[in-house]
């Protein structure tokens, strides 16, 4: 018996891989994976948003909006390489540079202390002097915002002719023009209207940034007009708290880790159902085939039909390990090309999947899974005459397998048990998809046996069924499988 | 020994009885037609002998055992319904096919291969089907059905959308195989080729046998019919049915019309004649045709000539 199963699934196999949509499909996934960061690099908005500040009113305000901004974008600087100081234990190379204390907001004198020891690019020096083989390579990133300097022509123009030149350097779409003008009157502060002009709907942060510089300066005013100096002015308005921040370390906070330890899981079983889906429907259009060809009973002559429906399961198992073994491969061969920086991220995404205890328990749900859906599919090809008549199967079917798998997914991503997660870890339809994702999270022990050997029964009864559906519905070509008549097949004994 | 033996087959589906008491054996290297109107149930009989469905009752022997996939290795068979797989290449189809009736692979390629030569294939074997036409893919079906040398050979109306070449072809693989040593069952629509190459035939009625044994047993169902002249009143002779005279006599000689009784030899009454001094001038018996004996046995419907 064992023979022939494996003749029938050599020949589905074959014929699979001979099909072209495979090997699209096959190559569309790594190609997509590696072509995504590019497109979102090139699509992403990289540059910094141009500015210009057009100060009519003599004081400093345009000086000190440009200062802020300029002292918020280093103090990302700062955050970033915090994290990766911290990321990658690189404390011992600046241990007196802000970037290397990583408990606290940081603040002006952290940022002026930065940027007398050489600002991003005296980090980026020393870590590059310091840091071991096969750390990346701090990638600093360029500012939200850029300032241009204000042509004398526009300082020149009245409110109304200002609002229309600038409305026309915004059309002329220049490389050099700015994206945002603020203009700030002759009266302030007397008249405190600023007018922003911007090419594009401006960012919140930034209007809210703005809006903080210019009331500082407002009210310092203020208080200085009510009699108080202006080093006091200027101190009760630098009085800010010394704000403390704790934060897990890199890939060490709970809701970070969770996704890292998830996304191996969550990966395979996005694996199971995306290569499930295919090979169900390539392996679908080979029993349409067999059946509109009419060469069952041909094969039927030689073989028993549960040796023509387990040669199929076993092909399309084949089929799929073969594409997960196909990924897995390009995988590596990112991580290796990338020499450290994925397999530096994939390491602790490994962590869950890694002992051999859990390698068996993917094993056997992805094979076990694989096993269970594709009878679905076997019996729907064994019941249909053409592929159109497939489709009207195929999709309540493939909704019903798909969406409560989405809501799943979508639940373990957003760190979320409860009721849904457990109810589809019992239910053997579902079973392979929830156990696997949920390998990040931790599962017990006894969910993971229970849910394993309940799975097993279930794939011993369906394969019953769906053997009598699939032995009966074989020669009756021509016969439209109602739900009377598919219930009467799974009643039927061999005859 | 038979090679496949057949006892009291019964076959229902619901309350269709498809086949009913049905006993036949066919001997090695004996061509038996199996005829049969539609759904007389000839299909449904070859495959309970392959075992792709069960008999309701009664009992199969191929090779002496109960039908097996395991005797696949054994059996030949060409459904009614034919296709393969078009993306498969004309030898590898073969050979696949080989392989599932137990072969190992060389031997089905080379058999494969020398019946592709036979059936002037040979330079498609890698074409694949769906690129072949239909009379080149029925052969190359005909030729999986051989690859394994089968001891029981079963051809579900292998005439039908053959051209006249092809058919010949078929014919002369049908004498081959039956001069090798192997049983032939083949199902009909066509009396040509029953006639010609019939050992024995058995034919069908709604699941029933109506007829079994030789083309000459066959004929001896049906009244001979004699054209007759003769200056005698041969009406009053022995075994003779009726006598209607055709046209007016002629110089005393009448021309008559005859019908035996069933089972008298036209020989018999000319014997008869002979030794009652019975003058003839004309003695032309008109033997029945296959098609008549199909027509009177099991009806006209789905039959050709």
């Amino acid at each position: 018996m064992m023979g022939n199963v494996l003749l029938v699934a050599k020949r589905e196999f074959r014929q699979i891989l001979a099909l072209k949509s495979f090997w699209l499909t096959l190559l569309i996934l790594p190609a997509a994976l590696a072509l995504g960061p590019i497109f979102t690099r090139t699509l992403g908005s990289a540059e910094a948003t141009r500015v210009a500040l057009v100060d009519l009113s003599g004081t400093d305000a345009a000086a000190e909006i440009e200062a802020r901004f300029n002292e918020d974008a280093d103090r990302e600087t700062l955050r970033r390489l915090s994290r990766h100081s911290q990321r990658y234990d690189l404390d011992g190379v600046a241990p007196g540079a802000p970037w290397t204390q990583h408990d606290r907001w940081y603040t002006a004198e952290d940022i002026d202390a930065f940027r007398r020891a050489g600002g991003v690019e005296g980090a980026v020096e020393k870590l590059q002097s310091a840091s071991p083989e096969g750390v990346p390579e701090f990638e600093p990133e360029s500012p939200d915002y850029t300032f241009l300097a204000a042509g004398d022509e526009l300082a020149a123009l009245d409110r109304e002719e200002f609002s229309n030149a600038a409305q026309a350097l915004f059309e002329a779409d220049s490389a050099d023009a700015p994206e945002i003008i603020v203009r700030i009157g002759e009266n302030y502060p007397a008249d405190p209207r600023i007018d922003l002009y911007s090419a594009n709907q401006p960012r919140p942060s930034f209007v809210a940034t703005l809006q903080e510089v210019l009331t500082g300066d407002l009210r310092t005013r203020l208080l200085a007009q009510r009699g108080v100096s202006g080093a006091d002015a200027a101190a009760i308005q630098g009085a800010v708290p010394a704000i403390s921040v704790t934060t897990p370390p890199p890939g060490g906070g709970a809701r970070e880790a969770l996704l890292v330890r998830s996304i191996v899981p969550l990966a395979l079983s996005y694996i199971l159902m995306m290569s499930l889906m295919l090979s169900g429907s390539w392996m679908l259009q080979g029993s349409v085939e067999e059946r509109s060809n009419k060469l069952l009973e041909s094969l039927l002559a030689c073989i028993r039909p549960e040796e023509l429906m387990y040669g199929k399961l076993l092909g399309s198992l084949a089929v799929g390990l073969l594409m997960i073994a196909v990924w897995a491969a390009c995988a590596a061969a990112a991580a290796f090309a990338t020499q450290g920086t994925i397999s530096d991220m994939i390491r602790p995404a490994l962590e869950p999947v890694s002992s051999p205890g859990i390698i068996i328990a993917i094993l056997y749900f992805f094979i076990a899974g694989y096993i269970g859906i594709s009878a679905i599919f076997v019996a729907i090809g064994a019941m249909v005459d053409s592929m159109s008549e497939a489709q009207g199967y195929l999709m309540p079917v493939l909704l019903a397998i798909l969406l409560p798998i989405t809501f799943l997914l979508q639940a373990i991503l957003a760190g979320k048990g409860g009721v849904m997660v457990d109810l589809l870890t019992w239910i053997p339809l579902w079973t392979p998809f929830a156990v696997l994702a949920r390998l990040g999270m931790g599962i017990e022990t006894w969910v993971l046996i229970g849910s394993g050997i309940l799975l097993a029964i279930a794939i011993a009864v369906e394969m019953v069924f769906i053997g009598r559906l699939f032995r009966a519905s074989l020669l009756s070509t021509g016969q439209k499988p109602t739900f009377r008549r598919v219930l009467e097949r799974f009643r039927a004994r061999p005859r | 020994m038979s090679v496949l033996e057949v006892s009291n087959l019964v076959k229902r589906f619901g309350d269709v009885l498809a086949v009913n008491d049905l006993s036949f054996e066919v001997a090695p290297g004996e061509i038996f037609g199996f005829l049969g109107g539609n759904g007389a149930g000839k299909t449904t009989t070859l495959r309970m002998v392959l075992d792709i469905i069960r008999p309701t009752s009664g009992s199969i022997s191929v090779l002496g055992a109960a039908p097996d996939r395991r005797q696949s290795s054994a059996i030949g068979f060409l459904p009614e319904e034919r296709g393969l797989y078009a993306a498969m290449s004309a030898i590898d189809t073969i050979i696949y096919f080989g392989r599932l009736k137990g072969m190992d692979t060389a031997t089905a390629r080379a058999r494969g291969m020398q019946l592709l030569e036979r059936f002037d294939l040979a330079d498609r074997a890698k074409s694949e089907i769906g690129d072949m036409s239909k009379g080149m893919a029925q052969k190359v079906q005909l030729a999986t059905s051989l690859v394994n040398q089968p001891e029981l050979l079963m051809l579900d109306e292998p005439f039908s959308g053959l051209d006249p070449v092809n058919q010949g072809l078929l014919e002369n693989e049908i004498l081959r195989a039956s001069q090798r040593g192997a049983a032939v069952i083949f199902s009909t629509h066509v009396m040509q080729h029953a006639e010609r190459l019939c050992d024995r035939l058995l034919l069908l009625r709604k699941g029933r046998k109506r007829f079994e044994g030789t083309l000459e047993e066959a004929r001896a169902q049906l009244p001979a019919h004699i054209a007759v002249v003769s200056n005698h009143k041969v009406t009053a002779l022995p075994g003779v049915h009726s006598a209607d005279p055709v046209g007016a006599p002629v110089d005393g000689w009448q021309e008559w019309q005859v019908e035996l009784d069933p089972g008298v030899q036209p020989e018999s009454v000319l014997e008869h004649c002979s030794t009652s001094g019975i003058a003839l001038r004309r003695w032309n018996e008109h033997r029945a045709s296959l098609h008549d004996i199909f027509v009177e046995l099991v009806g006209g419907e789905g039959v050709e000539e």
